[in-house]
């Protein structure tokens, strides 16, 4: 098992009359532990072409009912660049230039109509995507050709 | 208009054969500007015991957040479930018009950006009548 851990620091001097000021970490545990780490992960980045919604992260059987946690970022640098990100066809929020996001992921095979994959749709230019994906018990599929 | 940041940093020594340590800071901002968000709900908590679906922030209400949280707006969600982690078996489902999003087991906390809009609730379902305590809050324009 590996040990793994987030942190989200909210602060702001201002948005209040008084300063704001919010942290916590947690640590990235497999589904029905006490303190067994996630020991698989995914980082990737992409350019998102404008006009397509693509599957960012395919939903799989392998990490179905577990454990998920997934980290996007867009890497952007123009502040009217930004992504649509969307679960079973359900948008969650736009991600624009320097956002990020952090959240739990569970693949719900059994959503009708749609699938949990998670989509990302670029809008204005081609954005820039960094994500991780931390994970367990992803088995990799079989060569075709072996 | 206000400056709000918020951060992230993963870090693993062992999840790979390198450590890893990802960290960004984003400074919050209306949608395709560098104006800050000036509006939030602040931090609230809510204590349940129940494993009906719930709605968590409501966007049907005809007041506060339902009319300036929109698609085309820019507004970000923060959700903490802060029970104990216990046996691991414990979570709180938390869902976006009624389709899932992920499960935070006790400590675990998410940041998102929320499109918002007519119905589009962020909603949660424990998996026990366990219970538990969400902190939450909405920044927004």
């Amino acid at each position: 098992m590996a040990t793994t851990t987030a942190t989200f620091t909210l602060s702001s001097a201002d948005i209040l009359t008084d300063a704001l000021s919010l942290s916590t970490t947690m640590n990235l545990y497999q589904d029905g532990t006490t303190a067994t780490g996630l020991d698989e992960v995914t980082l990737s980045r992409h350019n998102i072409p404008t006009g397509t919604n693509f599957d960012l992260i395919p939903e799989s059987a392998a990490l179905s009912e577990d454990a998920s946690y997934v980290y996007i970022c867009n890497k952007s640098t123009d502040v009217t660049y930004y992504v649509i990100i969307s679960i079973n066809d359900e948008p969650i929020g736009r991600l624009y230039a320097g956002d990020w996001l952090f959240m739990p992921w569970d693949c719900d095979l059994t959503a009708a109509a749609n699938d949990s994959s998670i989509e990302c749709q670029a809008y204005t230019g081609e954005n820039i995507i960094e994500y991780a994906l931390f994970h367990n018990g992803e088995t990799l599929l079989t060569a075709a050709d072996s | 208009m206000a400056t709000t940041t918020a951060t992230i940093t993963l870090a693993s020594a062992d999840i790979m054969d390198n450590s890893i340590s990802i960290s960004n800071t984003s400074t919050l901002t209306t949608a395709g500007t560098d104006t800050g968000l000036a509006k939030t709900t602040g931090v609230a908590r809510r204590t349940f015991a129940s494993n009906s679906n719930t709605i968590l922030l409501d966007h049907g209400l005809t007041s506060g957040i339902a009319e300036d949280v929109t698609a085309d707006k820019s507004a970000k969600v923060y959700i903490k479930n802060t029970n104990d982690r216990g046996d691991g078996t414990k979570y709180v489902n938390i869902l976006l018009v009624a389709r899932e999003i992920g499960r935070l087991y006790g400590g675990d906390w998410m940041f998102i950006p929320w499109s918002g809009g007519s119905g589009k609730d962020i909603e949660f379902t424990a998996s026990d009548t366990t219970e538990t305590t969400l902190e939450y809050a909405v920044f927004y324009e």
